[in-house]
């Protein structure tokens, strides 16, 4: 695949081109991430994205997280067109369903709100002090986003401006529309060079830098930086460099997934504004609204159950409509590489890992990725190794935490009915940091202080409503009513019940905002 | 409260209409491109969002904090120009009504005042007369709307946080209003300025920037009617 030999260039040379191998949605996010940054600076540093005509995309992701909007308005796309153009629906959190014990009624929500007031006073011991287990759920307590869902309404109105909601938003979207918006933004706006060919090899310098892709018609598409975003394949951090993959098998046991398209009955059919994720006998179905259909999977443990049963449950699932509807099969591989940024070569998206979309966390990587290599984009290439190592130590730690929070899912289920469950909740399949946590946070509330990280993918809100939603025993002091902590929770918990009964009353169906914006658009202002 | 019927003779034979009498409660109108240059001789012109297609319409503020039209004295309005949808929001197109015309009972406007609408139960002139002036208003409002659109694309719109406060320092915030970006404006390329200056469509943008400081006889009405300290506006 590669040779040696051919002297690189010194460490003062100026990284002015960078190469995109592979297209998808992490390919052209990465592409136009990194040429709008060009162009909003004037960096003068060119992108060519090289693509094969023979490899079909993955198509992996159709959740996303609220920083997309970030994304896209720093790419330059207008939501209006997004929306259009995707499919996109709006997601304001997710939905748990049968994950705590699996009984009739079982359920909880993980909005993308953080809880009221949230960079005050932590509301958790006050709810609990509330609730005893038999009041309004921590979710609804604190904030009014999980009502919002459940009335099937959506976080902003048609008056609103592009990427301005009155709850937070990220989307559902079609992951192939995406990839095909961002492909023609990049190259019709941001002067993406698009190439297409098949790699088939790859010219190293003797510091094993790669100096080019060259293509089976002969083509040698040389540049400073080289993105991998070959998907699965790993053409250049796994196929050049080798590095190796850490696999997180032995902590989430779900290594396949089976998804199908399910077309709306009727035309008018609600679009649920949240993305519902049910627990099965050995793993769970996400289900999700698109403007034009769901997009509904089975993800599993092949270990626990077989293809067939795992496939029989999804039809139930789907109820007759899946009678018609064929499946397609993901292998999940769950794990990711121990460096992604090596050399002059940084991986992004599958190739650099990939997990089981508990929470959605597969764009919002490529983006947080793209946030750090555009941003921060090396001058030149003797500041890549210093910038390699920043990115390598970050996203080992993203990664961790990614398993550990999606292991929480799993380990703190009262759920005893299959080996899944029963493996799952085990110590030995749980990683330490997690166990250690636990342990405080029975008599502590998760706090930013319980993160090393000054920019933590999920949060301590994201804990306390997953360890709250599944009834996580929690033994903490009781807040005195005279404690002018008291005073404040009080008023913001009925604060967010006046929020919650005034949305309820003017915000409009999920379904009809969405038809709304693609009739009239939605203004930037 | 409004009633919104067909025109015709057996209910409405002795009806009249005042176009003099306007409704005392609207806080603004919107208004059409043509009535712009009018319009902006008295009160401030500004956009405001349509609460069902989230589009810009073009507004005329009327009034400041309370539900009330400050042009409008004992039911007459007061001013140098009319908004035309303030003298007709007595009726509407319909297809089932003497003329093409709905009318809204209610509407102080049409009484025991005025002109007829008929006359031994046969539409008088008025009637027709009526219907092109909506018609025509309605295109003018369709104008003004794609204008405000053209300015929406370009990217010269900003938000208008309207703030009034009394001596007492007592502060009401108006949101839910908009205005040309004038850094926006004076920023545009010499080829954008040409293209709009020759689709007629860089003065409206000046004279609604320029309209904003009526805000202040705004200000000064609400004072006389209140018999209070007088609004001090920033926007």
């Amino acid at each position: 695949m590669s040779n040696g030999g051919e002297v690189g260039r010194g460490p003062a040379a100026s990284v002015n081109t960078v190469i995109v191998v592979g297209g998808g949605s992490a390919g052209w996010l990465a592409a136009c991430r990194i040429a709008a940054q060009a162009k909003r600076t004037g960096s003068g540093v060119t992108v060519k994205l090289v693509e094969s005509d023979r490899i079909p995309t993955v198509g992996v992701g159709e959740g996303t997280w609220p920083t997309m909007r970030n994304t896209l308005a720093k790419i330059g796309i207008s939501e209006t067109d997004f929306i259009r153009s995707c499919d996109a629906s709006l997601k304001q959190g997710a939905r748990f369903v049968g994950w705590t014990d699996g009984l009739p009624g079982d359920a909880y929500y993980h909005p993308l709100n953080p809880p009221a007031g949230a960079s005050e006073i932590d509301l958790a011991p006050h709810w609990l002090g509330r609730s005893d287990g038999s009041g309004a759920s921590f979710a609804d307590c604190v904030d009014y986003q999980a009502a919002l869902c459940d009335a099937g309404l959506a976080p902003k109105t048609i008056t609103a401006p592009e990427y301005a909601g009155h709850a937070n938003y990220a989307y559902h979207l079609d992951a192939g529309k995406f990839a095909t918006m961002l492909r023609d933004h990049a190259t019709a706006s941001l002067g993406v060079e698009h190439v297409i060919g098949d790699v088939t090899r790859v010219n190293q310098s003797d510091n094993g830098d790669i100096l080019d892709v060259e293509l089976h018609d002969g083509r040698r598409i040389a540049g400073d930086l080289f993105v991998d975003c070959t998907g699965f394949a790993a053409l250049l951090i796994g196929g050049v460099y080798g590095v190796p993959f850490k696999s997180c098998r032995d902590v989430l046991f779900a290594d396949r997934a089976i998804a199908m398209q399910v077309p709306y009955d009727r035309e008018d059919d609600p679009i649920a504004c949240h993305t519902i994720s049910t627990a099965q006998d050995a793993g769970w179905i996400w289900d999700i609204g698109l403007w034009t259909r769901r997009g509904v999977g089975h993800v599993y443990s092949s270990a626990h159950t077989s293809d067939d049963a795992a496939e029989a449950a999804l039809r139930r699932y789907v109820g007759p409509a899946a009678d018609a509807l064929s499946v397609r099969t993901i292998n999940i591989d769950g794990g990711y590489r121990e460096r992604f940024w090596q050399n002059n070569c940084v991986a992004v998206g599958l190739s650099a890992g990939f997990i089981e979309p508990l929470e959605a966390s597969a764009l919002m990587l490529i983006e947080t990725s793209m946030d750090a290599i555009a941003d921060r984009l090396p001058r030149t290439r003797a500041a890549m190794d210093m910038v390699a190592r920043q990115f390598n130590e970050t996203f080992r730690h993203h990664w961790l935490r990614i398993v550990e929070f999606l292991k929480l899912h799993y380990v703190i289920t009262h759920r005893t009915d299959t080996d899944f469950w029963r493996d799952n909740a085990a110590a030995a399949s749980m990683p330490d940091g997690l166990q250690e946590r636990l342990d405080l946070w029975r008599h502590h509330s998760p706090a930013p202080q319980d993160f090393s990280h000054a920019r933590e993918v999920f949060s301590w809100p994201s804990y306390q409503y997953v360890l709250h939603g599944m009834r996580f025993a929690s033994h903490y002091p009781p807040v005195g009513a005279a404690a002018s902590e008291a005073t404040m929770a009080t008023g913001l918990i009925a604060r967010n019940d006046r929020l919650r009964a005034d949305l309820i009353a003017r915000a409009p169906r999920h379904r009809d905002l969405l038809r709304s914006v693609r009739e009239y658009g939605l203004q930037r202002v | 409260m409004s009633r919104i019927r067909p025109l015709d003779p057996a209910h409405h034979g002795a009806l009249r209409f005042d176009p003099g009498i306007v409704a005392s409660t609207p806080r603004f109108v919107q208004i059409g491109l043509s009535e712009i240059v009018l319009a902006a001789a008295d009160m401030p012109l500004c956009l405001a969002k349509d609460a069902h297609t989230g589009r810009f319409n073009l507004i005329a503020l009327l009034g400041l904090v309370e539900p009330q039209n400050l042009f409008c004295v004992d039911g007459r309005f007061h001013a140098t120009y009319c908004p035309r949808a303030l003298q007709l929001t007595g009726f509407r197109l319909h297809p089932d009504g003497v003329a093409g015309l709905a009318i809204d009972e209610e509407d102080p406007a049409l009484g025991a005042s005025g002109q007829l609408l008929f006359e031994n139960g046969r539409a008088t002139p008025l009637t027709a007369t009526i219907a092109d002036a909506l018609r025509r208003l309605i295109a003018d409002l369709d104008a003004a709307r794609d204008l405000i659109a053209d300015y929406a694309a370009r990217h010269l719109i900003r938000p208008l946080r309207l703030t009034l406060r009394r001596s007492d320092q007592h502060e009401h915030v108006i949101d839910g209003l908009y205005t040309i970006d004038q850094d926006a404006l004076s920023g545009l390329s010499d080829a954008d300025v040409v293209i709009l200056h020759r689709a007629d469509r860089l003065a409206p943008a000046t004279l609604l920037s320029a309209s904003l400081t009526q805000i202040e006889r705004l200000c000064q009405l609400d004072a006389a009617r209140h018999q209070q300290d007088r609004f001090h506006a920033t926007f």
